[in-house]
């Protein structure tokens, strides 16, 4: 397929996801601060400055009002909800071909409707209605890919956008929110949390944010502290929302597109990055190094983008005439 | 809506009533089908367009938003149909396809022997100085002598009754992609409209078309690729290219997708660089390759001709076309039939002056406030004066106008446009003009669908139809009989086959034999 293509459908996922990953956030975050902080020093860091440093926004300390305007409705900055969806929207214009009608009309359909509907003052009511709209309709949009479009390279280009970003969505949210290790090891070793008697309440809202609370209830006996659900949202093979089966996805989607994926170098890459997170997961348990390992992976996955980038969409740059089929 | 009386406008042809509140025979059904829908019904009906139309991006003029991003517009599609019958839609068939043949045979002798030019039927000088004239095409014959592979005659219907050509389209004629959605769109919207009549289907085009485009492809490609070319999103034709390339299951590329190497044309693939065969494009001679035409086009390969020309790549339109939907060349049209088929046209030219003809261009000048006056070279309505809605300063400067460049002028008698009952904001019916653009490819041979686009003017009492000003567009009928059918007369379609093994409800009788039979 055309490499131009290729690469419209990867970042269409990539919006799309960005946007449904950054509608979560803010609802996560804002309902966690209806209610008091947790005391616990070893507690996961779900705040509005946490959320300006996972988007990777300027930290000049904006009031939380400034902040959900940024993520949400401001068309101008690149990384609100409205401007992922607009993006994705204008993708798909372009990919009219190969997508089929019912996806296209989706997309189109939530562009509208964010357009119409005064989003500004839905916000000042109460956003909850919001988050939940754009979570629906990025739910509904994945639904009739699922359905409706054909598995073919298209498909396989689509999915490796929504799956790198998903990871890299849930690494950002793990790499902030997470205490410093040190804090948690020495926390671990006095059996002050036990003391305190606290459930970690914001581990228990960052699952929530992610809607992955009762998955982890059903997997894990643990209590939702912040090693074991960072474990979960690493390791877990079985939920769809884990950074490993987003890794793994990635890979199934690269190795189906490529017809010879034996020389794909983001495919061996991400390989060796499965191997090494299965062997983690049943490894010493996840503790010293939890933030350092977070940061591999996610350089990692930069890695695979830009090797991506090189195998698939720089349009034979190099040259090379394709294989007759 | 028509509670009160239709009224025809005076002094122009109505196609759906003979009289006040009169219908013609074969549009009985129609106007009858329009009474029970009523002022609301078509009210509602029209919302339901809108807002489907706005959904699924069938949309036209995109134009920039108040933060730079593209806003479009629902496509303004009249949702009263406009009616041709067989004995209507026969010469229009014959005469399109007849126009045609005469275009191309025109184009070949351009770029080769010149017979036409030899034997004093259209001077030399006017063809050279044509804008579409394309030194580079010269002695290039595209595989099947084929030039212009899709077309689109402009026709009007006078107050007489008589169909004629306003212009011929062998550049990048667009609609074509209006006319099938504009048919889905009513058969979802309106079906009630539908009962007696048959209306003849036109949804194979996608299908004549990538069988023409397939069939010009250079020998020796075993299973030719064919891609759609299109300028890019911000093109108004835009959502027409890539329904195309969709209707018809081939990429849609852009200028940055294709690469000659070694005189072959390939587009950049995922999996390296794969070859075109055939190359649909939806652009202008101009900015197809910078080294051969404009040097500044960001749009164009480089290369592309040297493809062309060793017969490597075929391109639809071919290069050159566009010499003959020059609006002087028009005027030579009938001439050409005579020239090449040897055959009387079928549908007249409107009848127009030559600027550069001196005799000419004194007569037309004492009578300007009476004549439609257009620039050779244009299309989609630009620049088009119209003498009798002038006033005294327009009229001198067009005057000034012509006379400083006589040859890129050409002048018309005015048309009086039929009209068809259009429906306002309202529900309300009242008398719009229209033109009619049929559509042809050729390909082994010329085929034309049935219908086309017609566009309507809005405006009541405006002649411009253009969508780009203002125009909307109905969808077109050709019926398959004369006479209005009514229910029962259509062919009796085969009795379904029986199936005794599958018994109604069967399938929760099984679940619970199941649940009482355990093992």
């Amino acid at each position: 397929m055309l490499a131009r293509i290729a690469q419209e459908l990867f970042w269409l996922g990539r919006d799309l996801t960005r946007a449904e990953y950054t509608a979560r956030m803010v609802d996560g975050v804002y309902h966690a601060h209806l209610q008091e902080r947790s005391d616990d020093p070893g507690a996961v860091l779900l705040s509005w400055d946490a959320l300006v440093a996972i988007v990777g926004a300027d930290p000049t300390r904006p009031g939380h009002e400034d902040v959900v305007r940024m993520l949400t409705v401001d068309a101008g900055s690149p990384g609100s909800v409205v401007s992922c969806i607009r993006r994705g929207r204008e993708r798909a214009r372009t990919l009219r071909g190969v997508i089929s009608s019912e996806m296209w009309e989706a997309v189109n359909t939530v562009h509208l409707d964010l357009g119409e509907s005064d989003v500004r003052a839905a916000l000042d009511i109460g956003p909850y209605g919001l988050f939940h709209y754009v979570k629906e309709r990025s739910a509904l949009f994945w639904g009739i890919v699922e359905r409706t479009m054909l598995r073919d390279e298209a498909h396989c280009f689509l999915q490796a956008g929504g799956r790198i970003e998903a990871a890299d969505m849930v690494l950002r949210v793990l790499r902030v929110a997470l205490p410093p290790e040190a804090d948690e090891a020495e926390a671990r070793r006095d059996g002050e949390r036990e003391r305190a008697g606290s459930l970690d309440g914001e581990a228990d809202a960052l699952l929530h944010t992610l809607g992955g609370f009762q998955a982890y209830r059903r997997v894990s006996l643990e209590a939702p502290d912040a090693a074991p659900v960072a474990r979960f949202l690493l390791f877990e093979p079985g939920y769809p929302g884990s950074v490993a089966f987003s890794i793994e996805a990635l890979e199934r989607a690269l190795h189906d597109a490529d017809a010879d994926s034996r020389t794909s170098r983001p495919g061996l890459r991400l390989g060796r990055l499965m191997a090494e997170l299965a062997s983690r997961r049943h490894g010493a348990p996840l503790e010293g190094d939890v933030v350092s390992a977070l940061s591999a992976v996610q350089e990692q996955l930069a890695l695979v983008d830009r090797e991506i980038d090189a195998r698939y969409f720089a349009g034979a740059e190099g040259a090379t005439l394709a294989p007759q089929p | 809506m028509l509670n009160r009386p239709y009224a025809p406008a005076a002094g122009y042809l109505d196609e759906l009533f003979q009289s006040p509140g009169v219908p013609r025979p074969h549009a009985a059904p129609l106007v009858d089908g329009l009474r029970k829908l009523g002022r609301e019904g078509m009210v509602a009906a029209g919302q339901r367009r809108d807002r489907i139309f706005m959904r699924q991006g069938i949309t036209f003029e995109v134009t920039g938003g108040e933060d730079g991003y593209t806003q479009d517009r629902p496509f303004p599609l009249d949702l009263v149909p406009r009616i041709l019958s067989a004995g209507d839609w026969d010469p229009i068939k014959r005469g399109v396809a007849q126009r045609i043949r005469a275009l191309n045979a025109f184009i070949d002798d351009v770029y080769h022997d010149r017979l036409i030019v030899r034997e004093g039927v259209v001077p030399w000088a006017l063809i050279v100085s044509r804008s579409g004239f394309a030194r580079p095409a010269h002695r290039i014959r595209p595989p099947a002598g084929v030039y212009c592979h899709v077309a689109g005659c402009d026709l009007v219907r006078d107050a007489d009754g008589r169909w004629k050509v306003l212009e011929d389209n062998v550049r990048t004629p667009s609609g074509i992609s209006y006319v099938l959605e504009n048919r889905v769109a009513m058969t979802r919207l309106v079906p009630e409209l539908f009962s007696g009549f048959r209306v003849r289907p036109v949804d194979h085009y996608p299908e004549l078309l990538h069988d023409a485009l397939r069939a010009v492809a250079p020998a020796g490609a075993g299973d030719p690729t064919v891609v759609v070319w299109t300028p890019g999103p911000a093109n108004s034709a835009y959502f027409e290219h890539a329904f195309l390339a969709r209707q018809m299951g081939v990429e849609l590329v852009e200028a940055s997708d294709l690469v000659v190497r070694d005189s072959v044309c390939y587009i950049r693939t995922t999996l390296g660089l794969a070859r075109v065969d055939t190359l649909y494009r939806r652009l202008d001679d101009d900015f197809i390759d910078p080294l051969e035409f404009r040097a500044d086009s960001l749009l164009g390969v480089p290369g592309l001709m040297r493809a062309y020309r060793a017969g490597n790549v075929a391109i639809a339109n071919a290069i050159g076309t566009g010499v003959a939907d020059d609006k002087a060349i028009y005027h030579y049209v009938p001439e050409m039939i005579r020239f090449y088929l040897e055959e009387e046209p079928i549908l007249d030219n409107v009848t127009t002056y030559l600027m550069a003809d001196p005799e000419q261009r004194a007569a037309a000048m004492e009578r300007l406030d009476e004549l439609v006056v257009k620039p050779t070279g244009e299309s989609g309505g630009k620049g088009v004066f119209i003498g009798p809605a002038a006033n005294r300063r327009e009229l001198r400067r067009q005057r000034e106008l012509v006379e400083a460049d006589p040859a890129r002028w050409i002048a018309q008698e005015v048309v009086r446009l039929s009209t068809v009952p259009t429906a306002d904001g309202d529900g309300v019916l009242a008398p719009r003009h229209v033109d009619l653009r049929p559509f042809a490819v050729s390909g082994e041979r010329v085929r034309v669908i049935p219908g086309g686009l017609t566009r309507v003017a809005l405006e009541q009492g405006s002649l411009i139809v253009n969508s780009s000003r203002g125009g909307g567009s109905k969808d077109t009928w050709v019926l398959d009989d004369d006479e209005a059918r009514v229910e029962g007369s259509t062919p009796r379609a085969l009795p379904p086959p029986v199936l005794p093994d599958v018994r109604f409800g069967g399938w929760r009788d099984q679940a619970q034999q199941q649940q009482q039979d355990p093992g």
